[in-house]
């Protein structure tokens, strides 16, 4: 005999059952922008072999960028490359677009290939909602990748992460960075920095 | 003063926080396959626009598909066009690839062309370790595209379970079809089946 039964009702949340996704590596994920896949302009970054979003950015992420990107520059003269928001070839399956990076010159400015892990001396992330993600998930891979060095600028806390001693599990050291402290990069002995001029202006008026 | 505190522990199982993956449109994801980052032979099929992998096939499953394509085969060839594990193209971001469907009949094959929901009179999921996936996801997509029928067979216990009625929430009916009762197919009204035949033999 048939027996008529309901169909399950419809799921609510995404379904407890889900499959593995393909994961593509850096190579397929710059084929698919060369095959128009992905839009040039379009904000993607590839990690863990997931091509993710990125979200839009806040005016607070925005600002944060603008003042690492002017410290960095005004400082680093002809001895570095600053890259902005630029895609960096990390690993077999991860390509992100940190922040700011600041790579080893090159004269041709990385025009004819993505820099390397080789090739970066510091990481910078601006982080206000995506704190957690840049801390667990990026800040690691960036240590795993051999990035000497990798800061986050903390804007929920008002404070600067400083990641160093990369290594396989990632980074085994963070300081805590505020107000009043100097910062120099490993990788950069005569670059001193305030710190205070790497956070951003709102905290420190509200702080005084 | 710099104050160092220890980097968070490595996490065990993936972070709590993820973030949204760029999701493909059918389009793409061909374009995928023409531009060699997916290869030929690879076993993928797009899903709410995520490319998944499909899972290798046990012997239970390549069991169906060879036991379910001998079926069909008694049938006139003008009644239909069977496809065996092809991709369909069926909305914005799902291509599946189903174990089997039974298509409008065409001579030409489908030569040069993707079939697509007005093509397709019957889908058929052969399950076992797959049975929620296929029955929660799989089917439920199958409905909202609007494919008339799609059977699963319920490896685990012994049965056929047939969707129909599709609507924008999926199928809105279920029946489960056993040993003894006889099916035919609502768009093909000629041909009847008996459950059994399209059951394994070592349930008998």
């Amino acid at each position: 005999m048939t027996t008529q039964v309901k169909p399950p009702p419809a799921p609510v949340a995404p379904p407890a059952v889900t499959r593995e996704t393909r994961k593509f590596t850096v190579a397929e994920y710059f084929r698919m922008a060369e095959a128009g896949i992905l839009a040039a302009r379009e904000r993607v970054e590839l990690i863990d072999g997931e091509v993710l979003i990125m979200p839009p950015m806040g005016h607070c992420h925005i600002g944060g960028v603008a003042r690492y990107a002017r410290v960095l520059i005004s400082r680093a003269g002809n001895r570095y490359t600053v890259l902005i928001q630029s895609t960096v070839r990390l690993g077999a399956r991860f390509a992100p677009e940190p922040d700011l990076a600041l790579a080893k010159y090159r004269e041709d400015d990385y025009y004819f290939a993505h820099a390397g892990p080789e090739d970066l001396l510091l990481v910078v992330e601006v982080a206000d909602s995506s704190l957690e993600y840049d801390r667990e998930v990026k800040a690691r891979r960036y240590g795993q990748a051999g990035i000497p060095e990798t800061w986050i600028l903390n804007l929920p806390e008002d404070c600067l992460e400083r990641f160093t001693e990369p290594g396989p599990e990632g980074y085994a050291r963070r300081d805590i960075l505020r107000r009043g402290d100097k910062v120099t990069p490993a990788a950069l002995p005569d670059m001193e920095l305030a710190v205070a001029e790497l956070l951003p202006p709102a905290a420190a008026a509200a702080a005084e």
